[in-house]
């Protein structure tokens, strides 16, 4: 029988009445804006909580909701100064604990972080797991996340920043390349299994997205960076467009349409092609093509321009080539 | 009686929560629908309330799924009906638990690890998560690097997979085997889902066997449909299990192969997690859990890099670079 759903908001409206409520306990008296900042929302948001929970309470003794039984604030407080004072109190007195899948998303998200620096303490690690594990109302369903080693390239990315100095290394770019490359580190952003670092350039006097694992030799310099971490803006995406990107139609399996899916420009098509889907995606070089549709084997399959195909074609060739000599 | 008022859904959910908060023995339904703020209000005193029993259900799923342990008690000696049941939230099993506390370095990490998950119902969670942890009041360490971490779910069978897992549900998929053509039919016991090397995989038990098998995700080809049978919690650490049992066949699986010097494969394999140098100059080995997989892999490095063994690896290689090769020169009449 098909449920009539709830917006899912209420439910995220409920779990944040139920935080806000112990964290204004704890707080004798404290202005909408801190508890705004606090909780990354909106003051109008909390303005509104605070309303709500002011008339809210339990039916008590007299099934009536007198006064006593519900939550009262200072009104004058509230209205005039846009601060909050709690004058009565019901029902509530903790935080609430998590779910059993709330709480396993964090945990596998720090599984998912072991690779950092910040998390180099293993056993201060399974110690934060345990709590929250301890701290869910159920048994965390289990999702799982391969712990990776601490890497040793962000270590230095870290120490480059808490230093001020210019981290300098061996870059092989996807064009197979390579070069020396002096850069301010500015964010370290990851996509499943892949790293990268995002930084000013020196080289090239602009940000700079780099792979971690093609970063050879990094080596902190006495020079100092030029700029910080917010400084300067980066785009949400990790991978730009460009006006001098390549155009390619390829076929696609439907299975492997989210492994490209960065590729893939905004408002493109797709179109059935066979049991293929048939769309295009955009790439900067045919050196980069070759090796994502390589690496796609029976799965991607490059339609035009003839030369892309061509160029995947040699790719294969070439490796093929190397077993028969 | 004036026109009843409209009592906003958060309103009415939070109400009912602290009624059943404060009560010792429980509430029946009809004590519930009758005084509780949002349902008094649509109450019938002699007359149908079925509307407002449904409405009931649906917001105790609502309520239970942020994790509020709301439950049923049958009071002893009285005869067991639907009109007796007893409705509470025992505050041991609501409260956080007094003791449980986080630094702010700590607080500062579970930010990250909330982040991390950016869709789905996965990023749902991890942001009520967040909210509650917020509730302690704890500033968090501002992080000396930025970071912005991102795990995808982006493999259709996920989410529903996670549901049968959470509801141990058995469920019915077909899957196409990494190396076959053919897809075969699977019913089994999802018990974990795990990513490993950057690919989801489900954990699951044949429910004929007891066996435990692994499936990628990514090779699921069809819907995942709960079959109606149920199977019994497990209360081990699955995931864990089946992590330590992949590692292990990551541990027995090396591959020797020879990669062209300062080539894309030589920098990045080498810094592939348990890479060792070969006996000769531009040699490797590496560690694989699956000879298809890896087979993939390497074939994005075309000519950077020739397997020498395991044969079956070689082989597998050999073949995906020949089916590349093979797409990319026929004629475009030839796709027909």
């Amino acid at each position: 029988m098909a449920r009539a759903k709830q917006p899912l908001h209420a439910r995220d409206k409920l779990a944040f009445l139920l935080s806000l409520v112990p964290y204004l306990m704890d707080h004798d008296r404290v202005s909408v804006q801190t508890v705004a900042d606090h909780f990354g929302v909106d003051a109008e948001l909390i303005r509104e909580s605070v309303r709500l929970i002011a008339i809210s309470g339990i039916p008590g003794e007299t099934a009536a909701y007198q006064h006593d039984d519900l939550f009262d604030i200072a009104w004058d407080d509230f209205e005039d100064n846009d601060q909050i004072v709690l004058t009565n109190m019901v029902a509530i007195d903790e935080s609430p604990r998590f779910s059993g899948r709330e709480a396993a998303a964090l945990i596998a998200g720090l599984q998912y972080l072991s690779a950092l620096p910040e998390t180099v303490d293993r056993a201060a690690l399974a110690t934060l797991m345990a709590k929250l594990a301890r701290g869910a109302s159920a048994l965390p369903t289990q999702v799982a996340v391969e712990t990776a080693e601490a890497d040793a390239t962000l270590e230095l990315v870290r120490e480059a920043v808490e230093e001020e100095r210019q981290l300098q290394f061996d870059y092989l770019n996807s064009r197979g390349e390579l070069e020396s490359r002096r850069v301010d580190p500015l964010r370290v952003e990851s996509v499943d299994a892949d790293w990268y670092l995002r930084g000013w350039c020196h080289l090239r006097e602009a940000v700079r997205t780099f792979r971690i694992d093609r970063i050879g030799n990094p080596v902190l310099t006495d020079e100092r960076i030029s700029f910080h971490a917010g400084e300067v803006t980066l785009p949400d995406t990790l991978f730009e467009g460009s006006a001098d990107d390549l155009s390619v139609t390829i076929d696609i399996s439907p299975a492997a349409l989210p492994l490209i899916s960065d590729y893939i420009p905004a408002g493109a098509k797709l179109v059935p092609s066979g049991d293929a889907l048939r769309t295009s995606i955009r790439v900067s070089h045919y050196h980069g093509l070759k090796r994502l549709v390589a690496g796609l084997p029976g799965m991607v399959t490059v339609v035009e321009p003839e030369e892309a195909r061509q160029v995947v074609a040699d790719w294969a060739a070439a490796a093929l080539a190397r077993y028969n000599d | 009686m004036a026109a009843p008022v409209r009592v906003p859904v958060e309103e009415r959910l939070f109400s009912l929560v602290l009624a059943l908060l404060a009560t010792e023995n429980g509430l029946t339904k009809s004590e519930i629908l009758s005084t509780v703020q949002g349902y008094r209000q649509r109450y019938k005193t002699s007359g149908d309330n079925a509307n407002l029993e449904r409405q009931f259900e649906r917001d105790k799923d609502d309520i239970r799924e942020l994790g509020v342990p709301l439950e049923t008690i049958q009071p002893p000696g009285e005869a067991v009906n639907n009109q007796s049941l007893r409705y509470r939230i025992p505050r041991g099993d609501y409260e956080l638990p007094r003791d449980i506390t986080f630094s702010a370095e700590e607080t500062a990490l579970l930010g990250l690890a909330g982040m991390v998950w950016r869709e789905g119902t996965m990023s749902t969670e991890s942001r009520r998560a967040l909210i509650k942890l917020r509730a302690l009041g704890i500033e968090a360490d501002e992080p000396v690097l930025a970071y912005a971490p991102r795990l995808r779910v982006r493999d259709a069978s996920f989410e529903p997979l996670n549901n049968a897992l959470e509801r141990n549900q058995v469920v019915r998929f077909s899957y196409l085997k990494p190396g076959q053509s053919e897809a075969t039919v699977r019913e089994v016991a999802p018990v974990a889902l795990f990513q490993y090397q950057g690919r989801w995989h489900c954990s699951a038990i044949e429910p004929d066997t007891g066996a435990r098998k692994s499936f990628l995700l990514r090779r699921i080809v069809s819907d995942i449909a709960p079959t109606g049978a149920t199977f019994p919690p497990r209360d081990a650490d699955e995931g864990e299990i089946a992590l330590r049992e992949i590692e292990e066949i990551w541990n027995a699986n090396t591959a020797r192969i020879r990669v062209e010097p300062h080539s894309d494969a030589a920098m990045r394999l080498r810094k592939r997690r348990g890479t060792r140098e070969g006996a000769d100059n531009g040699e490797l080995l590496l560690q694989f859990a699956d000879a298809n997989l890896l087979a993939e892999e390497l074939a994005s490095y075309g000519p950077e890099v020739l397997v020498l063994e395991p044969d079956q690896l070689r082989q597998a290689h050999r073949s995906r670079l020949a089916a590349v090769l093979a797409a990319h020169t026929e004629t475009e009449a030839a796709h027909g």
